[in-house]
């Protein structure tokens, strides 16, 4: 099976405050849970992204 | 407003990508990034581990376009003042230009009031042409329906500061401001579901947070920022009041919990509480996937501030070099970025250290007196001062010579 490496880690959502990174805490509370879901969800995100040809610029 | 394109940036264990749909910030390592079609990068020389040092660029910037303000709250943390120093247009729109060069991806635009600021739509907009998610916070007084929906076409996120309902908003901030911000928030919440209240806990309202949360909830807002009192600025002379109580902060972690799910409302910690979180053991493997990070300065996030110098973060620490200057982040920010390597007890036995990264700098140089202390308002420094009375808890601290040049 081809390896498709791994995301490492997912901040979600936009923080608008000034100069403090915000934790969603109910992320933390489920845990594992949060950490399958986000990684299905952004990884989807992702592919589905870099399957449309006007993705395949490279990144900076 | 259509969703932007993701923007990639190489670093040295992958990459990370923004995205607008959903709302994140992921990081990727190198086989996820070749995976998806990305290629080898200078970057991806030597150690591929997450953490073994610096980003190649904060994936946020705060910039603070003025430390000008006529509201005058009593805590404010830039010390704002009616006629207080701003960025102009001109150096603001520069300093976005050199943050989509190095590849940032959020900038935080605050002050003082921005929306004071006649060009604050105009240098959104610049931000949004280049490529960088703009937000915002505002005290919320200045805003009227006309900003409310130009904002909302232009913003990802606006969060409006309420540290109380009601009276409890006077007495936090020195003004009767409540019904203005409320009515912003409907003003705004109108235009756009991405709105959110920031409340600033102390001393005074730590224990009555469930009604903000409530009304915030009632107006369909979509966060409540929980942010800890910072001795700077206006703040620094009245922390001692307002600081939490070790009761109250041993509690804030799972009153935050409670109330997001009491509420059904994303309720979020910033990032000087992370010892606060810590205290209660989470998994470490999901913190770390989560981004659970404490001070992050330097690193994941800095501040430009009306000067046009960097710093590590908008609260506190030194000025690392002007925006213009293309090597600052290169050379610059060792306050923040080497205090795990110099870290005293209790912080360097602590399990967390790579995650909370003893806490507030800011809180520790202004109430422990040191920068290189340990976070005195975390539950476990506490406990450690508790059971070592003879023991004063040292600055380590960087070496003498540290960040000295070399002389050849």
């Amino acid at each position: 099976m081809m390896r498709t490496g791994k995301i490492l880690r997912v901040a979600p959502g936009y923080n608008p405050n000034s100069s403090s990174l915000g934790v969603d805490v109910a992320f933390l509370l489920f845990g594992s849970i949060a950490v399958t879901t986000l990684t299905l969800v952004v990884g989807s995100a992702v592919r589905l992204w870099r399957r449309t040809p006007s993705s395949r610029r490279d990144g900076v | 407003m259509a969703s932007d394109p993701p923007r990639f940036r190489y670093e040295r264990f992958g990459g990370i990508v923004a995205l607008s749909r959903p709302r994140s910030v992921a990081y990727l390592d190198r086989e996820y990034a070749r995976s998806i079609g990305f290629h080898d990068h200078p970057r991806w020389r030597g150690s591929a581990a997450l953490g073994d040092g610096p980003l190649s660029a904060p994936t946020e910037v705060h910039l603070v376009l003025s430390r000008r303000c006529s509201a005058g709250c009593t805590g404010c943390y830039v010390g704002a003042t009616p006629d207080g120093p701003a960025l102009s247009e001109i150096d603001a729109r520069a300093a976005i230009d050199r943050l989509a060069e190095m590849g940032v991806f959020h900038v935080a635009l605050g002050g003082g009031e921005a929306v004071d600021l006649p060009y604050l739509l105009d240098v959104a907009r610049h931000a949004r042409r280049r490529g960088l998610v703009p937000n915002l916070t505002t005290s919320g007084l200045p805003v009227s329906d006309m900003f409310a929906r130009e904002a909302a076409a232009v913003f990802g996120q606006i969060n409006v500061s309420v540290d109380g309902l009601g009276a409890e908003y006077s007495r936090a901030r020195g003004y009767d401001g409540f019904a203005r911000a409320e009515r912003a928030l409907q003003l705004l919440r109108a235009r756009t579901p991405h709105v959110g209240v920031n409340c600033v806990v102390s001393r005074d309202n730590a224990d009555r947070l469930g009604p903000v949360v409530a009304w915030a909830r009632s107006l369909r807002l979509s966060e409540v920022e929980l942010l800890r009192f910072k001795p700077t600025g206006r703040g620094a002379g009245i922390f001692a009041d307002r600081d939490l109580t070790p009761r109250q902060a041993r509690l804030i972690y799972p009153r935050a919990l409670w109330l997001g799910l009491r509420h059904h409302i994303r309720v979020k910690l910033d990032c000087s509480f992370a010892p606060m979180i810590f205290a209660w053991r989470p998994s470490r493997r999901v913190a770390d996937f989560l981004g659970v990070l404490g001070c992050a300065g330097g690193d994941v996030l800095a501040s430009i501030m009306p000067d046009g110098q960097w710093i590590g973060c908008s609260f506190g620490g030194p000025s690392e070099g002007h925006f213009r200057d293309p090597s600052v982040w290169e050379r610059g920010f060792g306050a923040f970025r080497d205090f795990t390597t110099h870290a005293p007890e209790p912080c360097a036995s602590c399990e967390y250290l790579a995650l909370c990264r003893g806490g507030c700098r800011v809180v520790a140089a202004a109430a422990a007196g040191d920068w290189w202390q340990p976070d005195p308002g975390c539950p476990r420094v506490q406990r450690w001062k508790a059971t070592h009375p003879k023991e004063p808890i040292g600055s380590s601290g960087p070496p003498p010579n540290h960040k000295l040049p070399v002389v050849a």
